[in-house]
């Protein structure tokens, strides 16, 4: 997906509106790739959308760049003419949320996990850097947006006819994960704290993460949207294979520090039996052990 | 704690290092003849004209070719059983970092010098010197070379709510003695972000200010095992494995830690170590 943004970029009206699904009434989501970022893809890889009320639309991760927060806002642009009153940003990683700025002038809330902002501080320099290095002329207009309204244990947000209930989590796929209820439809969106075909990133604590996997589970609902994979799975049953995968790390990485291997070697160890089950297996499965050892070697 | 000879290397070396090494992705990568040249120089501020002699076989740096992750690179160093016992200073130098001498271990006379292993900050694709210091002056370098990047500006912080509430705590693991005569091996884990003050506040446009461990003091029955200078190329929650023998292992003895960071402040912990089983 190579959206063209065209003119400067306060200019939105020539941009072509990024694919998006209809997954329940009113409910749009576009499927990420299941890639690295790069200049190719507009680091458009993460699962995003926007969901429409009777009053108001709300924005469920701006995105990647600049770039493709701008092609989200047209497929906003071409389904509703309510205002976007909300943009949900569900935790600090660039494929997320780094589309924000392409909607600043529809001046919505942004609204993060309390979290968020000491997260950007400690890391939103260097992912502006690395994506300016990776996607080049790409990137262009990408800025960091830090959050205008803070979620530290619930937050109802009301956009007409349409309840969204957003919860901030305790340390799992980040220390700064939001998630958001649908009421209408019983639709939850986890974003990051639900990986499905692509290897789950532990960037938080693998330990909260099945914490939080455990609470997540007992909450029924008709469908569910990850933060990578299809954009709808059925809930809880598709968090099966990432409890496994992150059960199986946990499992290894303790007998790996118990017997003594190091760091560096212990990933060879981890998981194995986990490789075929996941794509970017290789790319990701090493930083997930070095994370996952870094914090079980204080049990 | 007096100014070391040491310590005013490092501070040069950040002042006249930080330019080039901050420079960005763009530039060529460094030929050869560059690298050597490099070295050279940092060989002269840490030295001087002092003479540092190859350490052949005598001296090994044991690390990943290819870090899988640059702020947490594992280092060991390994100092061969014939010297090891004349070894009192470990230095050991990432060529190509910010801030290249990462570590200055001074070693007590109880110290096991054949290994000593931490976790470093990497910036860029580099050679790894490490240096060994006998007590009568003599220097024995060793080099190795390292594909890892970014591992200084790299966000670290996982959890910060969790970090914050065990900053400064530690955590000693003991390895098994197989015999009573054995030098005693150990793990120290100490709970510190480490910061290099290279990652920037974006809402702020300030860097995020340094902090990290300055000093690291291990003693058992209050003798020295090593004293370590360091500063921010050691990994956030700084982890090193070191020996020490002890004059009297069939009794029970008392290893302790004592930190002091850049922003004063001060930590310690004791542990006890069995005595050894008789054989």
């Amino acid at each position: 997906m190579a959206a063209v943004v065209l003119g400067t970029p306060a200019s939105h009206a020539e941009t072509a509106a990024l694919p998006v699904t209809e997954i329940a009434s009113g409910i749009f989501v576009h499927n990420g790739v299941h890639e690295e970022a790069s200049a190719a893809n507009d680091d458009a890889i993460a699962n995003i959308g926007f969901i429409i009320g009777d009053k108001a639309a709300a924005v469920i991760d701006p995105g990647g760049s600049f770039a493709e927060g701008s092609a989200l806002r047209a497929a906003v642009r071409a389904r509703t003419d309510r205002p976007i009153r909300y943009v949900i940003l569900t935790h600090v990683h660039p494929d997320h949320i780094f589309g924000a700025a392409a909607f600043r002038d529809d001046h919505p809330d942004f609204v993060g996990h309390a979290k968020l902002p000491g997260a950007l501080a400690q890391r939103g320099d260097y992912y502006v850097r690395r994506l300016h290095e990776t996607l080049g002329a790409e990137a262009t207009g990408t800025e960091i947006v830090p959050p205008t309204v803070l979620v530290s244990d619930r937050l109802d947000l009301d956009l007409g006819g349409r309840l969204l209930t957003l919860r901030a989590h305790g340390p799992a796929h980040t220390d700064n994960d939001l998630t958001v209820f649908d009421q209408n439809t019983r639709t939850f969106w986890l974003a990051d704290l639900l990986f499905v075909d692509r290897i789950p990133v532990i960037d938080g604590s693998l330990v909260g993460w099945l914490k939080q996997l455990d609470e997540l589970t007992t909450i029924s609902a008709d469908r569910a949207v990850p933060g990578h994979g299809p954009v709808s799975v059925p809930w809880p049953a598709a968090a099966e294979p990432e409890r496994r995968y992150l059960e199986a790390v946990a499992h290894d990485t303790r007998a790996a520090i118990k017997s003594g291997i190091g760091i560096a070697n212990a990933y060879r160890q981890v998981a194995n039996s986990e490789r075929g089950n996941w794509l970017l297996f290789d790319e990701y499965h090493p930083r997930n052990v070095t994370a996952s050892y870094k914090e079980l070697e204080w049990e | 704690m007096g100014v070391t000879p040491s310590m005013l290397g490092r501070a040069a070396l950040v002042f006249l290092l930080l330019g080039s090494a901050l420079s960005g992705p763009a530039r060529a990568e460094p030929t050869e003849a560059e690298r050597m040249a490099r070295w050279a120089d940092l060989r002269h501020a840490i030295f001087g004209n002092r003479v540092v002699e190859d350490a052949g076989d005598l001296v090994a740096i044991d690390a990943p070719v290819r870090a899988e992750d640059a702020a947490i690179v594992p280092v060991a160093i390994r100092v061969a059983e014939m010297l090891a016992p004349e070894i009192r200073g470990l230095y050991l130098v990432i060529d190509n970092n910010p801030s290249p001498l990462a570590a200055h271990l001074i070693l007590g006379p109880i110290a096991d010098a054949r290994e000593m292993a931490t976790r470093v900050r990497i910036d860029d694709y580099t050679y790894l010197h490490a240096v060994a210091e006998t007590a009568d002056g003599r220097l024995y370098a060793a080099a190795r070379f390292i594909k890892a990047a970014g591992g200084c500006s790299a966000p670290a912080g996982k959890d910060q709510a969790l970090a914050l509430e065990r900053l400064g705590k530690m955590k000693l693991s003991l390895a098994d003695r197989s015999r009573p005569d054995e030098p005693i091996r150990a793990k120290l884990l100490i709970s510190h972000p480490n910061s290099s003050g290279l990652q920037m506040d974006q809402a702020t446009r300030n860097y995020i200010r340094a902090d990290f461990m300055q000093t690291l003091d291990v003693t058992y029955n209050g003798q020295q095992v090593f004293r370590l200078e360091s500063d921010i190329a050691i990994s956030e929650d700084p982890s090193f494995n070191f020996g020490f023998r002890s004059s009297n292992p069939g009794t029970a003895g008392v290893i302790k830690a004592e930190i002091l960071d850049s922003s004063q402040r001060r930590f310690s912990q004791s542990w006890p170590v069995p005595a050894a089983a008789q054989m």
